[in-house]
């Protein structure tokens, strides 16, 4: 693990906290809140300003980082939500996507706001996109991060996992994303403090035109993806890497709808369009991501939550199928070819689902057949990087 | 304290071992043996099962690996923190395609990124194998590598060997060393 996964990890959980000392306008005990005036740099000689001004390193670093998406649209459109939530605290805040197939976002104290390639997979629509946002943002108005490094508790398992980091770096090993995101978790807020960054999303989001009810969707259908992979792997849900930071309870959920149902005025978007025109370069680079993680379940939720929003898309039915096929359980080969053939139906199938017909055909004897899918496929790419092998395939008799 | 220090050293110590290996006939894990035109450094590490690894100028710079006779539905690799369910599993019958997608989930498994090349049949060890060269990204430092890799299926068994490295200097330097012990591999009875 590097110094700065390491702090990605921090960060994502609010541990790096460097504020100044403003007063606090948030509340805890009502329902009004009042955004803070924007807040000065602290002192560079202070315990705060010293925070900060790693972080700034750690900035300049992330910016020169191959793994940052830089794409010009991507960062327009991701700025223009900030800055819609955030109002003046946005001359304040940065946003950097970053390619990383997990779920989970971070606001750094001094404004630096990441958000994964995993998590922007998942959203639904720009208003659930917001509910991250705003609920960063919330974190970074109520300065949340300097309660927690004021926790003794906290500086002291920080203390613990910059040994971890800095032995790892040390021994030139990585840390497995999982082992990143669990150790992340250790800083992980209060509940208070989670549902105060709730409150605080939803009525910037609902502010800014954002239907609030999205924001308990995300957390739904997360939870549904955890819940699958427990099934299949029994790997524990609060072990998941996907709530790295920001464990989810059915509680919280419930609060989310209940105040949402108390902000919405039902004429607010979802913006939908908007969000998958943004999602569109990028989405198969981000599912092929996903596949490699191989946590089955959780990917087979995802695509059947997102398949329920647009059934007739070609590209998450061959994904689906590739799950099965890499899942490879009982079944699964029978699974993933109703899935091939169902995409097949459709224009704009991938070319790489015949590929991919062809080995489960291949593997079932049934040659013929696979003859034909390899050819269809080399038929659609006669430059593909595997075409030498495929053409070995079809010279074998399938 | 100083009982601690001696104890943190002897824990270093003990947790990898590098032993200087050839040049000349080597075996691999007593699965393979191979003829060496110089001589590599084999790390002996805990925990990485029959997985055998060698370099040359240091693992940051070179890294050539063998995962000898992975029978069926063993791990290619066992990925550290997951459940049984979640390893990457060898099957007898896959296509070497998918074997290729077994090894992208061992280098995906700590964040880097992984980009086939070029995949295509070959002899290795005695069988009709399979050769792939990659690309990857490597996310503890951001390293640009490029990799070369050799498989077959033999007896119901896989063998694979794979060499990653920095794509400038690093790769081109230890190629045709690479390639050399790609085409004496042979499999032990």
């Amino acid at each position: 693990m590097d110094r700065r996964q390491f702090l990605v990890g921090c960060g994502c959980c609010g541990l790096v906290g460097a504020f100044p000392a403003l007063a606090l306008a948030t509340s805890t005990n009502t329902d009004v809140w009042q955004a803070p005036q924007r807040f000065q740099r602290p002192l560079a000689g202070s315990e705060e300003g010293g925070l900060w001004a790693m972080m700034d390193r750690e900035e300049a670093k992330l910016r020169r980082s191959m793994f940052l998406i830089k794409e010009r649209p991507l960062n327009d459109y991701l700025t223009r939500i900030a800055t819609r939530l955030a109002g003046e605290h946005s001359l304040d805040i940065r946003v950097y996507p970053v390619r990383t197939p997990l779920f989970n976002a971070s606001m750094a104290p001094n404004g630096m706001l990441q958000i994964w390639s995993g998590l922007l997979l998942r959203m639904a629509n720009e208003a659930q996109l917001a509910a991250i946002i705003g609920h960063e943002i919330g974190h970074y108005l109520s300065r949340h991060s300097l309660d927690r490094l004021r926790d003794a508790k906290s500086r002291s398992a920080f203390g613990q996992f910059l040994g971890i980091a800095l032995s790892a770096a040390g021994a030139g090993g990585t840390a497995p994303l999982a082992q990143m995101a669990l150790v992340a978790g250790m800083f992980a807020y209060g509940r208070d403090q989670e549902r105060e960054a709730d409150r605080i999303g939803l009525e910037l989001m609902s502010k800014a035109g954002y239907e609030p009810m999205e924001a308990s969707k995300v957390w739904a259908q997360l939870l549904a993806e955890i819940n699958a992979e427990k099934d299949w792997s029994g790997a524990p849900a609060e072990k998941s890497v996907l709530f790295a930071s920001h464990p989810p309870a059915v509680e919280r959920q419930d609060d989310l709808v209940a105040r949402a149902k108390r902000l919405s005025a039902g004429q607010l978007s979802p913006y939908e369009g908007d969000y998958a025109s943004m999602l569109a370069p990028y989405r198969r680079e981000w599912l092929e991501d996903e596949l490699k993680r191989r946590k089955s379940g959780e990917t087979l939720a995802l695509l059947e939550i997102m398949l329920q929003r647009s059934p007739g898309d070609s590209e998450l039915r061959f994904f689906l199928g590739e799950t099965y096929r890499l899942r490879a359980a009982d079944g699964d080969m029978e699974r993933a070819m109703n899935e091939y053939r169902a995409a097949a139906e459709r224009p704009d199938t991938p070319a790489e689902l015949y590929r991919s017909m062809g080995m489960i055909q291949r593997q079932q004897g049934d040659h013929q057949s696979a003859k034909d899918s390899f050819r269809h496929y080399l038929a659609a790419r006669p430059e593909a990087v595997d075409a030498t092998m495929i053409l070995s395939y079809l010279e074998k008799g399938s | 304290m100083r009982w601690l220090l001696l104890g943190v050293v002897v824990l270093l110590a003990s947790c990898a071992n590098v032993t200087k290996i050839g040049p000349g006939k080597v075996s691999v894990n007593e699965k393979m043996v191979t003829q060496l035109d110089k001589a590599w450094n084999r790390i002996d590490a805990p925990g990485k099962g029959k997985v055998e690894i060698w370099t040359a100028d240091g693992l940051p710079l070179d890294r050539l690996t063998f995962y000898p006779a992975i029978g069926d539905g063993e791990a290619l690799a066992e990925l550290q923190g997951r459940k049984e369910k979640q390893q990457p599993r060898f099957h007898v019958g896959m296509p070497p395609h998918e074997i290729v997608e077994l090894f992208e989930t061992v280098v995906a498994a700590d964040g880097s990124t992984f980009r086939l090349d070029k995949l295509s049949p070959t002899a290795f060890a005695g069988g009709e194998g399979f050769r792939f060269d990659y690309s990857v990204l490597r996310k503890e430092d951001e390293v640009e590598l490029k990799g070369v890799a050799y498989g077959v299926v033999q007896h119901g068994k896989l063998f694979l060997m794979t060499f990653s490295a920095p794509k400038t200097h690093y790769f081109g330097k230890h190629l045709s060393s690479v390639e050399s012990i790609a085409g004496s591999v042979q499999i032990r009875n």
